[in-house]
């Protein structure tokens, strides 16, 4: 069954379907929390807030705005940079990307284990993007700045920023568009 | 402010739709670019645009998690209640519709008061999820039932989601002054319908409420019968499928209806009938 019409189900209070639901988006979920806060144990925490949270409001999820996939990861996405942010306010960042300055990035990592089609098309359409497209977009996306501190990481004025976020999006739709 | 200052200000939020869709506003511009959204139509249609494609970017990080975090979540979820989003209905009134008595000439019974009949008329899809939830939770899996019934609530309950599921699936209800209705959620496509019955509680005398299907010109044909509150799921609808009615028959069903319908529904708001 696909994540929609688990979705529903769980909603209705289904434990059977939110473990079949457990099953299709405890990697993506994982994952993309990974990417974004990265330290381990942190990324544990808020994937299991996401997942649980997937539980308790299965009923806020509306199938005429999206797919569920879409609803999860979006959320997932907000949860993760709202952890990243509070971390980084509470300076604990500069501390691990200390302890971090040894280990192999976290994407070399994920690599071994898992090298989708969809990975590679990601990629591959990034790529694609002029250098400002893609920085401003993967260091929102897959870091969790805010416009402002990318604007301030690439030295660029904030409109500039905005819009290379915007063309980059944009460029990516049209590039994996094709891809599925 | 000056309307200038106004127009830049707006100009300013515009702009925040790329941002906004990759997480990369602060708390406080995000409250108050979400405050915008509610009141701009094209610019949520922007933002579901580009959010749709922020999240592509997620395709690429999928990584198993940890085999302890099954465990965790699921314990979790085991104590951890549900929200109810019923009251987010965003259920539309519409005239009231009267069904049309292909029934006969009399009138059906026990009616003093005409029913109310409220549709969706729009695709449930679009609507809410609310209304799919309304058949949803009547299968909230209770803890002390056992596997058997589990299995064929399930069952059921796929059976209804596939009906949910239907690109065309609509809802309708028609409730009568003292709180008894019918609900049907169909889809034409799929010839198939969930249809509820809520507030007649048990029928008298060990007999049974049967659905029937009403068609011009042919005998009704029987949908099932109901088993206390829990929905039935109607098959082979076609387009001449015009109203489903509900009678009250002996224990086991009846190949036709014996009696006068307690309630009867027209199909025509959900795409049959035509």
């Amino acid at each position: 069954m696909r994540a929609d019409e688990l979705l529903l189900l769980v909603a209705g209070g289904d434990h059977r379907a939110f473990e079949e639901l457990y099953a299709l988006v405890s990697g993506p979920v994982y994952g993309l929390v990974r990417r974004v806060v990265r330290d381990a144990a942190q990324s544990e925490e808020v994937a299991q807030e996401v997942l649980l949270e997937l539980w308790r409001s299965a009923a806020r999820f509306d199938p005429g705005r999206g797919s569920a996939l879409s609803w999860i990861l979006t959320l997932a996405h907000r949860r993760a940079v709202d952890r990243v942010r509070s971390a980084r306010a509470a300076g604990e960042r500069e501390q691990r990307e200390a302890l971090r300055a040894g280990e192999p990035a976290f994407d070399q990592v994920a690599e071994e284990v898992e090298a989708g089609m969809e990975r590679e098309w990601v990629r591959r359409c990034l790529r694609r993007l002029t250098d400002l497209q893609r920085q401003s977009v993967t260091l929102a996306y897959y870091d969790g700045y805010t416009y402002r501190e990318v604007a301030e990481r690439l030295a660029l004025p904030l409109g500039t920023v905005k819009t290379r976020m915007r063309d980059g999006l944009t460029r990516l739709r049209e590039c994996l568009g094709g891809a599925v | 402010m000056s309307i200038l200052g106004t127009l830049l200000r707006r100009q300013d939020l515009h702009s925040l739709a790329a941002p906004y869709a990759l997480d990369a506003l602060e708390a406080g511009e995000r409250r108050r670019f979400e405050k915008h959204l509610r009141g701009c139509a094209r610019c949520a249609a922007e933002v579901r645009e580009l959010g749709e494609d922020a999240v592509r970017l997620a395709w690429s990080t999928a990584a198993p998690a940890p085999a302890a975090l099954r465990e965790r979540v699921l314990a979790a979820v085991r104590t951890t209640a549900q929200e109810q989003a019923m009251d987010r209905t965003a259920a539309r009134e519409h005239a009231p519709q009267l069904p049309p008595h292909v029934w006969g000439a009399q009138p059906p019974p026990g009616r003093t008061r005409t029913p109310r009949t409220r549709s969706l008329f729009v695709p449930l899809a679009t609507a809410t999820a609310a209304a799919a939830l309304v058949v949803a939770s009547l299968f909230a899996v209770q803890a002390h039932r056992t596997e058997d019934r589990l299995d064929a609530e399930r069952s059921r309950a796929r059976e209804i989601a596939h009906v949910l599921a239907a690109s065309d699936a609509r809802a309708v209800t028609s409730e009568d002054a003292r709180g008894r209705g019918i609900g049907v959620i169909a889809s034409a496509s799929a010839g198939e319908a969930v249809v509820t019955l809520g507030g007649y509680g048990a029928p008298p005398g060990g007999r049974v409420r049967q659905l029937w299907l009403m068609r011009p010109r042919v005998q009704p044909r029987s949908l099932g019968l109901f088993a206390a509150d829990t929905p039935l799921v109607a098959k082979g609808l076609d387009a001449s499928s015009t109203s489903l009615a509900v009678t009250v028959e002996p224990a086991g069903g009846s190949a036709q209806p014996t009696g006068q319908p307690i309630v009867q529904l027209t199909l025509k708001s959900v795409g049959f009938g035509e």
